[in-house]
């Protein structure tokens, strides 16, 4: 897991802006986002949905890629994690 | 890693329980799971083409249903036609309709359902895809 001040300056491969959909919208659009990137990239999905904080964290570890932290913002939050 | 498989009965012509069942595939899309659909009785009325789209009945709660309804809408939630469809594009769900409750919606053939549909089978299929499936839920 990285640090907030880590997480705001990491590079960042793909970001998916999952922010005006609801559970399971976020889920589905990080699983067909993190197709198009590459092993060890960096992935970062908005989403405003409460439920998609803890989904996407355990969705994240239980499909083998490493889960880096979050980071809430006014609104919606920021949920970063690398490709395995 | 083997995926496990999902078999959902969906006997429910409702809105209200289409859109759970489109949360639910949802999920199992982004477990990787592999979904076999099988529209059993009221569930062939809501995927026949001319209601999909403009079929708004609910189940339960049934007095609230404006309510619920303008709460879909303002969640931004997809249509469960378009939850299944998103559902389908990142899994492999199959979604077969009941033979017999095709017809007891007047729907003889394939074409008369929405594209969704990929075949339409009979009982037995239903019963061994459920014997060998991981989870199996009746919506």
């Amino acid at each position: 897991m990285m640090t907030t001040e880590e997480l705001k300056i990491v590079q960042v491969t793909k970001i998916v802006d999952a922010r005006g959909t609801a559970c399971p919208g976020p889920l589905l659009e990080a699983k067909k986002a993190v197709g198009t990137i590459k092993s060890g990239d960096i992935m970062e999905i908005l989403s405003a949905d409460e439920g998609t904080k803890s989904d996407l964290p355990k969705w994240c570890t239980k499909q083998g890629h490493e889960y880096l932290g979050t980071i809430e913002v006014s609104g919606y939050f920021r949920v970063f994690m690398k490709k395995k | 890693m083997e995926k496990k498989k999902l078999c959902l009965a969906l006997y429910t012509g409702s809105v209200d329980k289409l859109t759970a069942a489109g949360v639910i595939l949802g999920g199992a899309a982004a477990e990787d799971m592999d979904v076999e659909i099988f529209v059993l009785l009221q569930a062939a009325f809501a995927f026949k083409k001319e209601n999909a789209m403009v079929n708004d009945r609910v189940a339960e709660i049934t007095d609230k249903k404006d309510d619920f309804l303008a709460s879909l809408k303002r969640l931004g939630t997809p249509h469960w036609t378009a939850a299944f469809r998103k559902a389908k594009e990142v899994t492999s769900i199959k979604i077969h309709i009941c033979g017999f409750a095709g017809k007891v919606w007047h729907g003889e053939k394939l074409d008369d359902f929405i594209d969704l549909a990929d075949d339409i089978c009979g009982i037995a299929q239903y019963i061994q895809t459920a014997q060998e499936a991981d989870l199996n839920l009746f919506i």
